[in-house]
């Protein structure tokens, strides 16, 4: 601990407008061990070119199987410091809202049990706290959930419900993300901190098409806020955009994916019966143009990565769906039906959109009843392989029907 | 929920675990079968969630994670450091 | 193992509404409008009034002493109130507009940026690379500060014309959202798993690790009595699948490990529908700790899109509409057979007329 920290490759990377990594992990290396070996071992990865660490598969807090990597430095002699590296993934509040009290408290407890560093926050959602010990992993465990907070998923669960600010902060929420991501995390805790699936599964919501939190493509299931019937025009406030002299034409009517839209002097008109609620003109113009009154949310499913088969974006299952009165019983049944078919009939490794793709997307929805619907495909099947289940047996040929 | 006790799945799937052992990773989803495939009926998958987490509760079993988690009897991790 | 009566657990996350601003609370779900004030200022009003959010830069990979920094400016100047971005921005979110400036005066002091929003290039969604992952092919922390070094003034301005999202991940398991983001880079290994024999028989489930492999490359034998797995290099497309079930089968391997660079992905349904990034340059090899290579690429391929494409058009839409040939016309990027696909859904890839631009 005495020796200096010498990293020159590593002191590089304090030049430069964009917040420095080094320099933060540097503040805290003055106090602490854990990160001063972390840069070391870093400086020792940029002078050869690759990782030094080893995965860790046992450690946990008791009972759980999930919220916990484990990690070991390969070189702990040299770098004994980080010889256990072990991340926790604490499950982070709805839409990343915190107070200053609150998030002093986690600090507080991973000054106290951990290296004092994080991601805030990691892939999933979660609140990162990166790198402790293996004998802290309870204590940090227990200080955690005196304060009210509680591990995220890993492995083969579900991974920490993750959801876009919502009605919290945007005008543009077709749903209450918020409320959906902690009830579905609170009803859920078995399942996200006790691995029972073929692998993880990943629930994104986001509150318009927009999709802030990426839930179409980083998502098993996203939940994307959509309404039904007419994008809602403030008049006076369109005439004001034609006033200031706003393109409407270039940036919004000829940005429109199915030209449903047409303005004559200061009036708009859009063809609502053929618009995909794409957003594109009501980001363009905030103060005039908003998300209609009949509102809900689609269910998309399947996205990935490319490890295994090839990266997914989610397929198309619920065209339109409801929370009404707080009731989310129809949600937990439509998610418990998918995970329930994919556990029997999926193999260890397998995400549910390959799932969906090696058993087709007719054997997953009848699998898990639901109706096939035009709204399901970009197109109809473009081969005649068409694997007929009713046939006419030979007697009943010439009676014709009942 | 029929005449198996939790007790008695949380037995039969710690034997499986342990008959495995160093040899074939046990997952949840392979417990569920294997007890599906002894009881039938009689029970249901949450008899086995239940049965699972008492085995983890009483430390009897961890779980482990290489690629996919895995249900495994309590060992000292080739990966770790002294 | 401590096991205390009071041990509780499955309590879940603290319910969010003791996290949201008074202003927040009252608007919520009654927004009505927002308004951009300056790059990464934005104001959001509903009835209650208007909540103003200021978004500041941060690495993402930070310190105990980064945050209470923030909670310290979120003190001072938006009553203790702050959230993070799904793309790891900081955004206080302040009730009085007087403290906007003032707040911002006090980032930029402490070394950090203001901006992010709207026509920017938003903060880099990225992975743990050599400082926290087994299986990393780069660093990503590094990556990201190098990039966005040379990035900065799309950061702090709305110039481009329209969002440009950067993502980095440091292996193909890309825990980063690589595969949909406007400029990705990815990094890669191009070696086949060296396979320890000594330790692979005790580490590694066989039928498991035989099963990992997309390729079938992976087989079973035995070597002196034990049984452990060969790979068939021919066929190896250095995935990783195998290494993340068999520890025993790593990949990292300093001479040839390195960077590519994707481009025209996006996950928003605005306009068009979501794409897939694709492939622009196959690799870069490793050179920290600046990564020349890479970040002359990327502004070059920013700065050539900035140049090129119409208002509101993502990186993907402007290729869409110009054609991959112009793309790498323009960009100056090599076409090489690595371009052409061969994986699973290759044939969906290969131009199937004659439309080409002359």
């Amino acid at each position: 601990m005495a020796d200096e920290l010498k990293t020159p490759l590593l002191d590089e990377l304090e030049k430069g407008p964009w917040p420095s990594f080094v320099t933060d992990i540097k503040s805290m290396a003055e106090t602490k061990e854990m990160p001063r070996d972390l840069l070391r071992q870093l400086e020792k990865s940029y002078e050869d070119k690759r990782g030094y660490w080893k995965h860790g598969g046992l450690v946990g807090v008791m009972g759980y199987g999930g919220g916990v990597i484990g990690r070991y430095s390969a070189l702990p002699e040299e770098f004994p410091g980080v010889s256990h590296f072990h991340t926790v993934r604490v499950n982070q509040p709805s839409g990343w809202f915190y107070t200053s009290d609150a998030m002093r408290e986690i600090i507080d407890i991973w000054d106290a049990h951990g290296s004092g560093l994080y991601n805030m926050h990691g892939s999933t959602g979660d609140m990162v706290l990166l790198g402790t010990r293996t004998e802290e992993l309870e204590p940090t465990f227990q200080a955690l959930t005196e304060k009210g907070w509680d591990l995220g998923g890993s492995g083969s669960d579900l991974r920490t419900p993750s959801n876009c600010v919502g009605p919290a902060r945007c005008e543009n929420a077709c749903y209450d993300t918020m409320e959906m991501a902690y009830q579905l995390t609170h009803n859920y805790q078995d399942e996200l901190h006790r691995p029972m699936f073929n692998y993880k599964f990943k629930i994104k919501m986001s509150g318009c098409p927009n999709d802030c939190t990426a839930s179409i493509a980083r998502s098993d299931m996203a939940v994307i806020g959509i309404w039904k019937d007419d994008i809602k025009v403030d008049k006076e406030e369109f005439a004001k955009y034609i006033d200031d002299g706003f393109n409407v034409k270039e940036f919004v009517v000829e940005k429109c994916p199915t030209q449903c839209i047409s303005v004559e002097g200061k009036e708009i008109s859009i063809d609502n019966s053929n618009c995909v609620k794409c957003m594109h003109c009501i980001n363009r113009m905030p103060k005039a143009l908003s998300v209609g009154d009949e509102k809900g949310f689609a269910i998309n499913i399947g996205a990935k990565a490319p490890i295994v088969e090839g990266a997914l974006f989610a397929q198309s299952i619920i065209p339109f769906m409801q929370i009404k009165d707080g009731d989310y019983a129809g949600l937990y049944d439509l998610i418990e039906r998918i995970w329930e078919f994919w556990d029997e009939h999926g193999m260890a490794r397998e995400r549910i959109g390959e799932f969906i793709e090696r058993v087709s997307l007719a054997t997953f929805l009848e699998g898990v009843g639901l109706e096939p619907l035009p709204t399901m495909v970009k197109a109809p099947r473009d081969n005649p392989y068409i694997f007929y289940e009713e046939y006419f047996a030979d007697e009943d040929a010439g009676e014709g029907e009942e | 929920m029929g005449d198996i006790s939790v007790d008695q799945l949380a037995e039969d799937c710690y034997a499986i675990v342990a008959e495995n052992a160093g040899q074939k990773k046990v997952k949840a989803g392979d417990l569920q079968k294997a007890m599906a495939a002894k009881y039938g009926d009689q029970i249901g998958r949450a008899d086995v969630k239940a049965a699972i987490k008492q085995l983890m509760d009483s430390g009897r079993t961890v779980y482990g994670y290489f690629g996919g988690s895995s249900i495994e009897l309590p060992h000292k991790e080739a990966a770790e450091n002294q | 193992m401590a096991t205390e009566a009071k041990r509780v657990t499955d309590i879940g996350p603290p319910h969010f509404e003791k996290f949201l601003h008074p202003m927040i609370k009252e608007n919520f779900g009654k927004w009505k409008y927002h308004e951009s004030l300056a790059p990464g200022v934005l104001a959001h009003t509903g009835p209650a009034g208007t909540i103003f959010s200021v978004r500041m830069s941060s690495a993402r990979l930070v310190s105990s002493n980064f945050l209470r920094m923030v909670c310290d400016l979120a003190d001072k100047y938006a009553d203790g109130y702050f959230r993070f971005t799904s793309r790891n921005n900081v955004e206080f979110l302040l009730a009085n507009k007087d403290n906007i400036e003032p707040l911002k005066k006090e980032i930029t002091d402490k070394g950090f940026l203001v901006g992010g929003t709207n026509n920017a290039i938003s903060n880099v969604v990225h992975t743990q690379g050599w400082v926290h992952c087994h299986s990393a092919a780069t660093d990503a922390s590094g990556l990201v500060k190098v990039v966005m070094d040379e990035l900065a003034e799309y950061f702090t301005s709305e110039k481009l014309p329209a969002k440009l999202r950067v993502a980095v991940a440091c292996c193909l398991n890309m825990c980063g959202a690589v595969h949909a983001s406007d400029i990705a880079i990815l990094g890669l290994h191009r070696t086949p798993p060296r396979i320890d024999n000594k330790t692979l028989p005790n580490l590694c489930e066989i039928p498991t690790t035989v099963a990992s492999c997309p390729n079938n490359a992976i087989r079973p034998t035995s070597i002196e009595g034990k049984t452990t797995v060969k790979v068939d290099e021919d066929k190896c497309m250095y995935c990783g699948n195998c290494f993340t079930v068999c520890p025993a089968m790593p990949l990292a391997d300093p001479l040839n490990d390195g960077v590519s660079i994707w481009v025209g992905g996006k996950i928003s349904n605005a306009r068009s529908e979501p794409m897939f990034t694709k492939l622009a340059v196959p690799y870069i090899p490793n050179n920290p700790p600046r990564w020349p290579e890479v970040t002359s690429t990327v502004k070059q391929i920013v700065e050539v899109y900035a140049a090129n494409a119409k208002p509101f058009e993502r990186v993907g839409e402007w290729i869409n509409r110009i054609g991959w040939p112009k793309f790498f016309d323009l960009t100056g990027i090599e076409f090489t057979k690595y371009h052409l696909d061969d994986f699973r859904h290759a044939g969906t890839t290969y131009r199937r007329s004659v439309q080409n631009r002359y």
